[in-house]
């Protein structure tokens, strides 16, 4: 039976609003939702040049997860998986959560040392985690070679439960759902050319809607672009301390299911997760060269095919249905930029690189609070963009590296 | 599909046979701030479309090069041994 009212609507902007946030992929349209439901503003337009969930929010492999590095953002993620975990029952859509855990495979000493290093921060912050033996590991994933005969041993991996994966189209369309019953204009098709800053406080964006140019005043603006932050940025004059490299990954055709977690090799750099379809989406390579283009190169699919044999031999002949690439805008720390800009009523969510999807709901929700209220919440104080002249840098650690 | 830089030592070369060595920056003086230090090695201006940047030839010459590349198509103008 066909819906007899849409389940969200776009249109083309106002010529003012309270607020404004440009980039309707989940980081913004978290924001907006979060001003709207949080904070009661919903005299809010979120802008995107092509269309929601364009870039990084559909390009990613769906995974959600709290075990990265930086005590100073373990909360945030944690923060996160509880958002995720909310917002079907909130919007009343299905945005397929799924809690399977996540196992990382650690492949030498050095491996498990920095397991274990993680392990520890995660047990002081409350977060669940578990170290494996390589027994134990082929217990949990009978399809895994832990034999010694591998071409290089799994030495061990740990077990991480609040691991899992949300389908990133279903978030991108339960987003717009609950923008749209808020009030919140989504605006696809409008290009920002120019960001009006007068007496160091923003007023506006010019913007190119179709061939016509049109100017909306707002005085908070929120720039959440992932790939493209420097481009926009560099409107208001800013430049950022991030490089746009673009990364690969790419599925194969569907199989009976045998993998109940996310896995993820810590020395390949590379991890892989069975869709409810039964397809397996594996990535990442990150190619590190700037680019603005989406391309996908023959070394990453045999590069990524030769690791996954590496892990599950039995692999062998599947076929590659899709690749796909998109892009990380990475910082030199690896921990992302968030907070307010120099410049009054500008804000900034950018540089999440390749493991942004997992923290949209709660950058979202801390940059709502940052943008109502002026205060900056406590789970982001550390992650201002002042850092880098400070030289107060937040350690992450990268998985995905070429 | 990748794409290939033109090593002014060894012609057109897979981009792969390369490491990448950043945007080409104009370096602070020695008398500049640690502030101006941190904006030069931190921050880029990460151009969509035309920049210069430095390339290192590994599996060839084995030396820095610098090119004119267009980030937005990946085309590549001519290299510039250093």
């Amino acid at each position: 039976m066909a819906l007899k009212k849409p389940l969200w609507k776009f249109c083309e902007p106002n010529r003012s609003y309270d607020a404004v946030v440009i980039g309707g992929g989940l980081h913004g349209m978290a924001a907006a939702y979060y001003l709207a439901r949080d904070f009661g503003m919903t005299n809010v337009a979120v802008l995107d040049r092509r269309r929601m969930g364009y870039g990084g929010s559909s390009r990613n492999t769906e995974v959600i997860r709290a075990n990265q590095r930086a005590p100073e953002i373990l909360p945030l993620y944690v923060q996160s998986i509880r958002l995720w975990n909310e917002l079907s029952a909130e919007v009343e859509w299905n945005f397929m959560v799924w809690m399977k855990g996540l196992i990382g495979l650690a492949h030498n000493a050095a491996g498990v040392n920095s397991m274990r290093m993680r392990h520890a921060t995660q047990t002081n912050l409350g977060i669940e985690n578990h170290i494996l033996s390589p027994e134990e590991l082929k217990k949990l994933i009978p399809a895994l070679d832990t034999s010694r005969s591998a071409a290089i041993p799994i030495a061990g991996g740990y077990y991480h439960p609040p691991g899992g994966t949300v389908h990133h189209d279903a978030a991108v369309w339960g987003l717009m759902k609950g923008l749209h019953r808020h009030g919140v204009h989504l605006c696809p098709g409008v290009d920002v050319r120019s960001i009006s800053i007068k007496n160091g406080r923003v007023n506006g964006v010019e913007a190119k809607v179709g061939g016509n140019k049109i100017t909306i005043s707002a005085p908070l603006i929120h720039m959440a672009l992932g790939g493209w932050s420097s481009e926009v940025a560099a409107m208001a004059g800013i430049t950022l301390p991030v490089v746009t490299l673009p990364l690969q990954a790419m599925v194969t055709e569907c199989v009976k299911p045998f993998l109940n977690h996310v896995v993820v090799s810590e020395l390949y750099f590379c991890y892989c997760q069975q869709s409810i379809k039964g397809d397996l989406i594996m990535g990442a390579h990150l190619d590190p060269w700037q680019s603005y283009r989406s391309y996908n190169t023959y070394e990453f699919a045999a590069e990524q095919a030769y690791f996954m044999l590496q892990l599950f031999p039995d692999l062998a002949h599947l076929k590659l249905m899709r690749s796909w690439s998109g892009l990380c805008d990475m910082t030199v720390d690896g921990a992302p930029i968030m907070g307010a800009l120099p410049i009054e009523g500008l804000f900034i969510d950018a540089g999440w690189g390749y493991f942004g999807f997992k923290a949209s709901p709660a950058c979202g929700k801390n940059m709502a609070e940052l943008i109502a209220t002026g205060r900056t919440p406590e789970k982001i104080t550390f992650l201002g963009m002042e850092r880098f002249y400070e030289g107060r840098m937040v350690p992450e650690v990268y998985i995905a590296r070429s | 599909m990748g794409f290939q830089i033109n090593c002014p030592n060894c012609g057109l070369r897979d981009v792969y046979e390369f490491k990448f060595g950043g945007e080409a920056k104009e370096r602070p003086g020695p008398d500049a701030d640690i502030r101006r230090w941190r904006h030069y090695i931190y921050f880029n201006k990460n151009a969509n479309g035309l920049h210069e940047e430095w390339w290192y030839h590994t599996a060839g010459c084995q030396s820095w090069i610098k090119i004119t590349r267009d980030t937005a198509t990946n085309r590549v103008s001519e290299g510039e041994n250093i």
